[in-house]
């Protein structure tokens, strides 16, 4: 979108707040919509929210996971290197399904007595996880990316190995890593319906209740689907944005 | 050089010897630097002419013999090295300007991280510089937008920055369209008559022979001429050093 690139910096704003106004008005028009929608406007407009939630944690995380791994598989400590590579095979080999389902149920016979985590963090864990190994593959491409004449210059300034990651590496890096990670964010938001499965009452799951009191699926799943398709153009708009507002001094 | 006439060193090289794999890069190089000294180290590629150099700040460590620099041993201690990277700048072939920083921010980085200076101040000292290579009006720019004479200036100015008591130069022009060597060239000349000890890796004989106090020629591995530029140019000793000159004047 070219109004994106002009202006991130509103884009960014207007996606935000597009955001908040649709996850908190939009009970509003749906009411006023006929029957199976209508009743059951605030179940769709709680489900959205928990949706968002979802994605917006799990993305939180995902990133700064995706950072520390994507740095753990670049380290030439081995072990940590180890460490790091298992995770990523682990979790891109395995449905991630299953992972929630594990942390759900395999989860509180770990942890120790007096902990008790929600349905919704146990999905958010699983979540966080999961996108976390694939952002490690990106931001580790990234990182690759950056030109080590850019890494010699810092350092022959002086900057210590931590300055020159966070002042030089990292921001190069993420200007190669964004469009892979917003990738991801967007699968999020729909992945995020596998919560329902550990009775997370999420945007997929609020649909798949109403139809079933309704035994009418088709409109019901038509404003699901165009629920996600706006949650998830927000999302877009908002990564574009954030990736036109990384890109200066870029080559074009 | 002091006020009484005696030269004091700033750098000093003993037995340094350094292989890549089975190259042998450098060849048990001993060399003394003076304070306020301007020397062209000139010689085939692949004679170790930059491997030396990037030696004098560990951007490459040496395997044998031992580096001083201001009197400080450069070793595996991080505390020397830092030390010695605050003093030494360095300006590469390739400019190896922040491209996702602004002129001006390129700068002034190192002064904000290293010497913990104000943002305020370190722009201002920043555009100080910024004018003495004439691109004070390119601050707010991005280095992709700077030609590479520019760029290089803005290089030049960047390891200013952390007033350094050495400048090393990785064949600045190497990388330049002709007709912007010369910028460049003018810049470093007013720099060395400023009495900042400079070693200058380069082709540019004419410079060489104009600016330089001393000379030393390389040639595979070992310093094989460490002399005057009159008599270097006029009589060189050796064979490697009349076949070397011949090849590039024949560029003139």
């Amino acid at each position: 979108m070219n109004w994106t690139r002009q202006y991130p910096g509103w884009a960014m704003f207007a996606a935000m707040i597009g955001l908040l106004l649709f996850l908190w008005g939009m009970a509003v028009p749906l009411a006023a919509a006929p029957a199976p929608i209508g009743p059951a406007a605030e179940q769709f407009a709680d489900g959205a929210r928990i949706t968002v939630g979802l994605t917006l944690i799990a993305g939180t995380a995902g990133v700064l996971i995706g950072v520390l791994a994507g740095l753990g598989k670049l380290s030439s400590f081995w072990p940590l290197r180890w460490l790091c590579d298992s995770y990523v095979w682990l979790i891109r080999g395995t449905p991630l399904l299953l992972q929630i389902l594990f942390v759900w149920l395999a989860f509180p016979s770990i942890m120790p007595e007096g902990i008790e985590l929600s349905d919704f963090a146990c999905a958010a864990i699983a979540l966080s996880l999961n996108i976390g190994a694939y952002n490690t593959e990106c931001v580790r491409a990234g990182i690759l990316a950056v030109p080590h004449g850019q890494v010699e210059a810092a350092r022959a300034l002086g900057l210590t190995p931590l300055q020159t990651f966070m002042d030089v590496v990292l921001p190069q890096s993420m200007r190669v890593a964004l469009p892979a990670l917003a990738n991801n964010l967007a699968s999020l938001v729909k992945d995020s319906s596998l919560a329902y499965a550990i009775s997370v009452v999420e945007l997929t799951m609020v649909g798949y209740r109403v139809q079933a009191e309704s035994y009418q699926p088709i409109p019901v799943f038509i404003t699901i689907a165009a629920i996600y398709l706006i949650l998830t153009t927000a999302f877009t708009t908002l990564t574009a944005a954030l990736e036109a507002q990384l890109d200066v001094g870029q080559k074009r | 050089m002091s006020s009484d006439g005696t030269l004091r060193t700033i750098i000093e090289t003993r037995k340094v010897d350094k292989r890549f794999g089975t190259f042998h890069a450098l060849k048990d190089v001993s060399a003394t630097f003076y304070e306020g000294q301007v020397t062209a180290i000139v010689g085939p590629s692949g004679s170790g002419k930059s491997t030396f150099l990037r030696t004098l700040n560990r951007l490459e460590t040496h395997d044998s013999g031992e580096i001083v620099i201001d009197g400080i041993v450069l070793n595996d201690n991080l505390k020397n090295l830092d030390a010695i990277r605050r003093e030494v700048g360095m300006v590469f072939q390739s400019f190896n300007l922040f491209s996702h920083l602004s002129i001006l921010r390129n700068v002034a980085l190192a002064p904000m991280r290293v010497r913990k200076m104000s943002r305020e101040a370190a722009e201002s000292k920043a555009l100080n510089l910024l004018e003495r290579v004439g691109l004070k009006n390119q601050a707010a720019k991005y280095p992709v937008q700077l030609s590479g004479g520019q760029q290089q200036r803005v290089a030049i100015a960047r390891a200013l920055a952390m007033d350094p008591k050495v400048l090393l130069f990785d064949e600045p022009t190497s990388a330049l369209d002709p007709e912007m060597v010369n910028e460049v060239l003018a810049v470093m000349r007013e720099l060395a008559y400023s009495g900042i000890t400079m070693l200058v890796v380069t082709h540019e004989m004419g410079f060489a022979r104009e600016v330089a106090d001393r000379i030393i020629f390389f040639d595979e591995g070992v310093i094989l001429e460490d002399t005057t530029p009159e008599s270097f140019f006029s009589n060189p000793d050796h064979d490697r050093a009349k076949a070397f000159l011949s090849q590039v004047r024949h560029g003139f």
